[in-house]
């Protein structure tokens, strides 16, 4: 099965990738075709950017965050696909792939004519996702060096503040 | 505190064989790390602080000497961190340094944490990992004061739900004490790891399987994270520091053997 475009959620924004050439599944474990993946001056030319939709500020980025995070297709992902892939009938329908089984059910609700491919079911997608996220601060030409890191950093205390169910300032509530 | 270590200009300190990690020679040794917030203790460990004057001329300039540099570092205890124990017992590769990126699962307070900060330095970036909501408060405190320390508050055997936060590491290393600890570190390692990136995992027997031998229960963790493509290149025991304790160390391979 092969697959014709890629998403890749970071802290950043959602980028689409279309695929315009993959490994063969059988030869997927060959070291030639592993260093490829490695080689961004390779890998550039399986994958071509589509479209990067970065969030708008630290809100929109959490509030993905959750949702992807629960396998849920938020309104932001689900218009950047909508605007990005081409229009897919029922005969002639596209492959999508994406990290998580759960977020490739909800994609699949919302667009019936887009299949997915997931990591697990596809070891040719994992390793194209993995080779997005080696180069992503690269092929995201858009962004700054450290763009990456900064956005981690802020929504990893967002997130993880958002979680605990403690108040960050030491103040344990006690139940009299 | 009022501790014997601070001792001036009695200690020198070294860098240790692994770069990013220095030794405290004074009246006893100590591994140390150099302090990414001067100043500031993160659990009460002990400080000191260690004057390098420049050679007596080089570094004048117009007749001025310049002045010394102060450079702060933090005493790592062996008994309360196994990565430092691992390091005293002799690791040959951490696979952690200045300017690394670690995904360290199992952080806990941050206690440690806070060491592999500062290995990595501000040019690496610590993704640290905690399931537990009361350890993680305190592990979100630590990072609000260290820049490059990434607090992920989610459960590690879910790596999909953080894949947002992380990027690709050059290690990841695990200290999560759970019975199912080698699939973990696969499924993260799968998602996360670089390609030849290091896996290092503290092992407690006990915790996989209490009625086992310690040494049965290593073999058989080593055996498990064979089978999620991470090779194993050495292993050793977390004695005297530890009980039953192991730290097997490997690389991550995604092609066929």
């Amino acid at each position: 099965m092969s697959v014709d475009y890629l998403l890749h959620e970071s802290s950043v924004g959602y980028a689409v990738f279309k695929v315009v050439m993959q490994a063969d599944s059988i030869g997927n474990r060959l070291k030639e075709v592993q260093d490829k993946t490695q080689d961004l001056a390779h890998f550039g030319k399986m994958v071509q950017l589509v479209s990067f939709a970065p969030f708008q500020g630290a809100s929109q980025a959490l509030e993905n965050a959750n949702e992807v995070s629960e396998g849920i297709a938020s309104e932001y992902l689900r218009t950047v696909l909508e605007t990005n892939l081409p229009k897919a009938s029922k005969k002639n329908k596209i492959t999508l792939g994406v990290s998580d089984r759960n977020l490739a059910g909800s994609i699949k609700a919302a667009f019936p004519s887009v299949e997915c491919e997931t990591g697990e079911t596809s070891e040719v997608v994992a390793d194209l996702l993995r080779g997005l996220r080696l180069h992503a601060g690269k092929l995201l030409k858009q962004l700054q060096e450290g763009d990456v890191e900064r956005a981690q950093l802020g929504l990893g205390h967002a997130y993880s503040r958002s979680k605990v169910k403690f108040s960050v300032q030491k103040n344990d509530n006690h139940i009299i | 505190g009022a501790g014997g270590a601070r001792g001036g200009q009695k200690t020198v300190v070294e860098p240790h064989r692994h770069p990013g990690v220095f030794v405290a020679r004074g009246k006893e040794d100590l591994l140390v790390t150099k302090n990414l917030t001067p100043g500031e203790s993160v659990y009460g460990e002990k400080r000191l602080t260690v004057e390098t004057t420049p050679a007596n001329n080089a570094g004048a300039v117009n007749g001025e000497v310049a002045p010394a540099t102060k450079t702060e570092y933090r005493v790592w205890n062996p008994f309360r961190s196994k990565l430092a124990a691992g390091i005293l017992g002799g690791m040959e590769d951490i696979h952690m340094k200045p300017g690394s990126k670690v995904l360290y699962l199992g952080a806990a307070s941050g206690t440690s944490v806070s060491h592999v900060a500062d290995i990595v330095g501000p040019t690496g970036t610590v993704f640290a990992v905690e399931f537990s909501h009361r350890s993680g408060r305190d592990l979100i405190n630590m990072a609000t004061h260290r820049t490059n320390v990434i607090p992920i508050i989610e459960d590690a055997r879910h790596p999909l739900k953080y894949r947002m936060l992380v990027s690709m590491v050059d290690c990841i290393f695990a200290d999560v004490a759970q019975p199912d600890q080698a699939r973990i570190v696969g499924l993260n390692a799968h998602l996360f790891l670089k390609v030849g990136g290091g896996v290092v995992v503290s092992i407690k027997a006990n915790c996989i399987d209490s009625t086992a031998a310690p040494e049965a229960v290593f073999a058989r963790e080593v055996v498990k994270l064979r089978e999620e493509r991470i090779k194993p290149k050495e292993q050793l025991t977390l004695e005297p520091f530890e009980r039953d304790h192991a730290m097997v160390v490997g690389v991550y391979q995604r092609t066929a053997a």
